[in-house]
């Protein structure tokens, strides 16, 4: 009371105070990446590390793994009287045949649809919406669809056409019918993409080619694509990086027939982990370390791109 | 003018051919769930139907015996909305503090989060399997809620999109005594409304449409969403067009409906995340 200087001095120091103690209630920056750490460490980091254990032991899912070294890559790269060997042979060689067939497909139509909505025609809004509206369903559902279409007596397709093509169960059908979903299903996305791309050429270009004669072959291959180069390599990587994990279209179409010619890895790998009868995941885990690897290959051109946006 | 106008005839008469390809399915799975199954057998390719029935309908969602297809549509949507809800709240809190806040090895974190984008979802598969067993959620909505929200892209998005706003907007709400937490709450949440639309919209589908994973971790019937539940009502149907075209179509209304009201979002999203500007 007296010393008023004393009481002065310490409600100035208050002052300046509070800002710290202010600071002192602000939470710690990793209270805000904790919770998707954490969740990322339970559900995504620690699983793949155990992935890649998993394939090195005897496992059945129930009890405790049994540390088995290469045994498993043994068994299913080398060991050819194992059904094993066959799987992976069978099962990496029909999701290399896919990814083969839809890759080009799912660059090609997207692209020239893409080409003939730059164009700006009528219902340029109607058509867009169209070709990017399966995107949204679910594999189940369009896989009951175009099993109802493709079905021998009762689909349409074989109706209108007037054939009675078995095209679920005889080859090369079940390759043309899984293609034709495929591409039906999944374009939409690449589309807009390249939508975006074209327009973004400049008009002057193709006036300047127009005035020196290029035809419009020569304009597209050497003004349209180089343009867009840098989407069409994204595209192609992260097209085949999700048809890598095809699993849904033949296990709901073709059943992985005719005689397993269309049965992906991943198809075996479920059944193994996870079908009927006791569970060998550790060879499940195995085959799902070599897709890894594939799709890893594919993964690190589009961790590039990324970084260099970063 | 003359050749863009050719160029504009052709361009649309390729489309129009193209979208019957793309309309057709859509169509007939329509029409045909408005079929009876004792037409479809009789009379199988008229376009129309000759008798409209909404049996079918009433069959799918409400027998109740080996396909609960409207349970399966009302598990989807807890499913759905519950994870939209989670993925928004902690990718939003953490693209925050990668983007705005300082602290010790931020960059170092966020890198190696970005190159764990490169290892592939099927290796984690079976050992993602034994996690949620020992958790105790085989069967559980949460099995096929929380993993999924452990993903790094969302993250990346958001943060890109957080980087376009100036710093000096936190540097003056702070001067005014603003908090971070205030400033990412007040300040920051509705500036990246664009963003948050995106990732919600792409988390919805994402998980109303995931197939592999709720396959493997819902085995009873009645805990199932409808995506997996579709391949059992595919066996339960195989001879029965109707029956199951109706069930695909239910499967795929919401979706659709969402399309229907934000396309622009989903349009728009395609630019912000395929990240090559055009």
């Amino acid at each position: 009371m007296i010393n008023t200087g004393v009481n002065k001095e310490f409600n100035m120091s208050a002052g300046i105070e509070k800002n710290p103690s202010k600071k002192s209630f602000k939470l710690s920056p990793y209270l805000y990446i904790g919770p998707h750490l954490i969740l990322f460490t339970i559900f995504f980091l620690f699983p793949t590390l155990y992935g890649i254990y998993i394939s090195f032991t005897n496992w059945d899912l129930i009890g405790a793994p049994e540390f088995v070294g290469f045994a498993n890559y043994q068994e299913i790269l080398f060991n050819q009287d194992s059904t094993f060997y066959d799987q992976l042979r069978t099962g990496l060689g029909n999701t290399f045949k896919f990814v083969l067939f839809t890759v080009p497909a799912c660059i090609i139509v997207p692209l020239l649809l893409a080409a003939g909505l730059n164009a700006k025609p009528k219902g340029l809004k109607f058509f867009q919406a169209l070709f990017y509206m399966p995107t949204l369903f679910s594999v189940s559902a369009v896989m009951i669809i175009f099993s109802m279409l493709f079905s021998v007596s009762f689909g349409p397709i074989n109706h209108y056409l007037s054939v009675d093509t078995n095209w679920l169960a005889t080859q090369p059908y079940s390759w043309i019918a899984l293609v034709t979903v495929t591409v039906w299903w999944t374009i939409g996305a690449n589309m807009i993409i390249y939508q975006a791309a074209l327009n973004g050429i400049s008009k002057d270009l193709y006036e300047a080619a127009s005035i020196d004669g290029a035809n419009s072959f020569q304009r597209f291959f050497r003004i349209t694509l180089p343009s867009i180069r840098a989407q069409i390599l994204y595209t192609v990587v992260i097209t085949t990086i999700s048809q890598f994990n095809v699993y849904g279209q033949p296990l709901m179409l073709t059943k992985g027939g005719p005689t397993s010619s269309t049965t992906v890895l991943l198809m075996y790998i479920q059944e193994n982990a996870f079908g009927t009868g006791i569970s060998i995941a550790g060879i499940g885990a195995a085959m799902a370390v070599i897709l890894g690897l594939c799709i890893m290959v594919v993964s690190a051109i589009q961790f590039i791109f990324l970084r260099q946006r970063d | 003018m003359k050749k863009t106008g050719i160029s504009k005839i052709v361009a649309f008469i390729f489309l129009l051919l193209m979208a019957f390809i793309w309309i057709v399915p859509v169509l007939y799975t329509s029409i045909t769930s408005f079929k009876s199954e004792a037409d479809i057998q009789t009379n199988a390719f008229t376009i129309l139907p000759i008798n409209w029935v909404i049996g079918n309908y009433q069959d799918v969602l409400f027998d109740n015996t080996s396909a609960p297809v409207a349970k399966w549509f009302m598990n989807s949507l807890i499913i759905s909305v519950s994870q939209t809800i989670l993925v928004l709240v902690i990718v939003s809190l953490a693209a925050y503090a990668y983007s705005r806040m300082k602290f010790k090895g931020r960059d170092a974190i966020f890198v190696f989060l970005m190159a764990t984008m490169m290892f592939p979802a099927v290796v984690n598969l079976i050992p993602l399997y034994n996690i949620v067993d020992k958790l105790g959620w085989v069967n559980n909505y949460l099995a096929a809620i929380v993993p999924g929200a452990a993903g790094v892209f969302n993250i990346f998005l958001v943060r890109q999109f957080m980087k376009g706003i100036p710093m000096d907007f936190d540097e003056s709400a702070r001067v005014d005594g603003a908090s971070d937490f205030q400033i990412f709450l007040k300040l920051i949440l509705p500036l990246i409304k664009p963003v948050l639309t995106v990732v919600a919209l792409f988390t919805f589908t994402a998980s109303w449409n995931d197939f592999l994973w709720p396959s493997i971790v819902f085995n009873d019937v009645e805990k199932m969403p409808i995506t997996p539940g579709l391949q059992l009502l595919q066996g339960m149907y195989a001879l029965d067009v109707a029956h199951a075209l109706t069930g695909a179509l239910v499967a795929i209304v919401p979706t659709f409906i969402l399309y229907l009201f934000t396309q622009k979002y989903f349009m728009e999203s395609l630019s912000l995340s395929s990240g090559v500007k055009g």
